[in-house]
């Protein structure tokens, strides 16, 4: 009999093995009111409150299928949206490709309500949808944007128009970042290397620009007027809003990953060889040279007033003076990671982590440390 | 009290005579392994650089990519897998041997001597015990790798295009910008995710159940008949045929559908292969055939 045990002995240590082999392919989401924190992390959704620390409730999709091929779990790592009317917007970004509009406010052991879903598309959802008035703007991997109105009240939404943005005949575009409005266009970012401009009226694509690389991050509206896009080409791109014309600013060291923020006259970014660079608009030059703290960065800088916090790969939260100086204002556990960009709201700046023993960390202006939030 | 120390040289039992040719191969599939196991990152990296130079060649297609990368690994482990075929075959027909059921009824009762007994008949037929579980072994960490390899090449999510941009990088061999967007479909379906196929509303694992038939069919077209009802390896090979596709079923069920193309493809490679050594066993796939 222990002869016969040996091989299933054998192949659930296989297994076991096995599935410790992948690790993490996804960084957490995290988005923020002053009252609650979503941090969808893995596989669950998670509301924290913000005045005791503790959790609200958690969602980790509906339960559908016969439960033997449901082993599949959903992933949750796109930041939640909390749209106008207090709903908060979830996105699966399994194979399941479904998107969630939850209420936070009507909580049944422990999960949230769903009050409509959308499932009706082909990709898989990477980047966060875009409120823009009654509508949701959202992209996803199959090289689509989804027009969804939030007014309709029904429980099964159909995108009321569907935007093609994949170039015919070259495949799937890959939206992978959140769209930008200013009121007129909507600029989407793909990985097929293009950035383009939909009019918000007639949902017609404006122009449509290639660049040398793909583009993980979205659109920066500048204080000059004009549009920044960084992207894999390991340059800045500067975009004229109207027409689509563009040119590189800037040539960087290393792949731009995240979303350029602008603080009027200058605009704040990093590369994924873990310079930072702070780039003026106006006089069309770098404020300093980029300063390098110590180890990747995908996040999108975080603007705090007379400095910039930026969290990197190996788990720092650096602060960035307005004349370059660096100083490492909060150091997370050793092997943790800091993919994700910081919030500020509720008066902490909340830092979401891979790799450690907790997913999210709440610091005060100083960067101390004032509560986390252990997940699992 | 008994001392073991007084235990005389010639009372003691004869150890059997080491083969060191034997020895060394056993030794080095063990460095071999320490190795991988000991710098598992350089084989993720490497199986992935592969994987992507494949994966460029047959025109961005990674189903081929990995039909293709399958190939070359059972090209690279053809010696070693026709060694377990050889060692395999020797020991199911030890299994049937006169001399061999004569030492089992013998020495029963007496484990140490049964041991000696059998180590001798492995010495005289020049057969290495190792032999039929090596092979396996060392191909084990190709496929620990391909998991994350397969998972990150494909780079269906942001942190994986960051991993694989690291691993190619390590190599120096591609210009990783120029790669993405990779092209993760394959007969329209995404290698990086697990695959379901909608019926009736249920996600049917189609891909999972095709790895779980070849696997069944592989197992039972190469498995050696026997004629002895006590065979302890034929009675293995009898459970592996179920344990094996259920694993590997579930294995696919889970993991990205790159790994069941691989499985597939591994699968079918493996009977191509025991055929042309002339090893498949076609009754075993008919009813009651393996009695045979």
């Amino acid at each position: 009999m222990r002869k016969k045990k040996l091989p299933v002995l054998a192949f659930i240590l296989l297994s076991l093995v096995l599935s410790g082999c992948t690790g993490a392919i996804a960084w957490p989401g995290l988005s923020a009111t002053d009252e609650v924190a979503y941090l969808a992390h893995t596989t669950t959704v998670y509301a924290v409150d913000m005045k005791t620390h503790n959790e609200l409730w958690t969602f980790s999709g509906e339960k559908t299928g016969f439960s033997l091929f449901n082993t599949n779990p959903s992933m949750f790592i796109v930041t939640p949206v909390v749209t106008k009317n207090g709903l908060v917007i979830i996105v699966d970004s399994s194979n399941k490709h479904v998107m969630y509009a939850v209420d936070p406010n009507d909580v049944t052991e422990n999960t949230p309500a769903i009050e409509w879903k959308f499932n009706a598309v082909d990709g898989l959802w990477i980047a966060p949808p875009l409120e823009v008035g009654d509508l949701l703007f959202a992209p996803n991997s199959d090289g689509k944007v989804y027009v969804l109105d939030l007014t309709d009240g029904k429980s099964e939404k159909q995108a009321i128009e569907v935007i093609e943005v994949s170039k015919p005949g070259e495949g799937e575009s890959r939206l992978w970042a959140q769209p930008v409005t200013d009121g007129e266009r909507l600029y989407v970012t793909s990985l097929d290397k293009s950035v383009l401009a939909i009019d918000l009226e007639t949902y017609q694509i404006v122009w449509h620009a290639d660049l040398g690389g793909a583009v993980p991050g979205g659109v920066a509206l500048g204080g000059d007027g004009m549009l920044y896009v960084g992207s894999l080409a390991k340059q800045l791109e500067r975009f004229d809003p109207a027409t689509g014309e563009h040119q590189p600013v800037l040539d960087t060291n290393g792949w731009i990953w995240g979303t350029p923020v602008s603080d009027g006259d200058n605009l704040y970014f990093a590369d994924v060889e873990g310079y930072f660079y702070s780039y003026n608009t106006a006089e069309q030059r770098l404020n300093w040279e980029p300063v390098q703290p110590d180890a990747s960065i995908t996040a999108n800088p975080l603007v705090m007033g007379d400095h910039v916090l930026v969290a990197t790969e190996s788990g720092g939260v650096y602060s960035i003076s307005a004349n370059g100086e660096v100083d490492l204002w909060f150091q997370g556990q050793e092997d943790s990671q800091a993919y994700t960009t910081p919030v500020s709201a509720g008066g902490f700046v909340l830092v979401a982590y891979l790799e450690s023993d907790y997913y999210l960390v709440a610091l005060d202006d100083e960067g101390d440390e004032q509560w986390t939030f252990p997940g699992k | 009290m008994k001392n073991p120390g007084n235990q005389t040289q010639a009372q003691r039992p004869e150890l059997p005579k080491i083969n060191p040719r034997e020895t060394l191969k056993t030794f080095a599939v063990i460095a071999v392994l320490v190795l991988a196991f000991s710098n598992f990152s350089f084989v993720i990296d490497l199986v992935v650089n592969i994987l992507i130079i494949i994966y460029q060649f047959v025109g961005k297609n990674f189903g081929i990519a990995i039909i293709l990368l399958t190939l070359l690994i059972r090209l690279i482990t053809w010696p070693l897998n026709a060694q377990q075929m050889k060692s395999s075959k020797a020991m199911q027909e030890l299994q049937n041997d006169k001399e061999w059921i004569a030492i089992q009824k013998k020495y029963a009762k007496d484990r140490e001597k049964l041991a000696q007994e059998q180590m001798r008949i492995y010495r005289e037929r020049g057969i290495n015990v190792f032999g039929s579980c090596l092979p396996t072994l060392i191909q084990f960490p190709i496929l620990f790798a391909l998991i994350p390899a397969i998972t990150y090449a494909i780079g269906s999510y942001p942190l994986s295009i960051l991993k694989l941009s690291k691993s190619l990088e390590a190599f120096g061999l591609q210009d990783v910008a120029s790669l993405i967007p990779l092209n993760s479909k394959f007969l329209g379906i995404d290698m990086g995710l697990p695959e379901r196929t909608l019926v009736f509303g249920f996600g049917i694992p189609v891909l999972a159940l095709i790895v779980g038939l070849t696997t069944y069919i592989q197992t039972k077209l190469t498995m050696p008949p026997s004629t002895n009802p006590n065979d302890q390896s034929a009675a293995t090979g009898r459970m592996m045929s179920i344990y094996m596709p259920v694993m590997l079923f579930l294995f696919s069920v889970n993991y990205a559908s790159g790994l069941s193309v691989y499985f597939v493809a591994s699968n079918i490679l493996s009977i191509i292969q025991y055929a042309m050594m002339g090893k498949v066993n076609w009754r075993n796939l008919l009813p009651g055939g393996q009695k045979s």
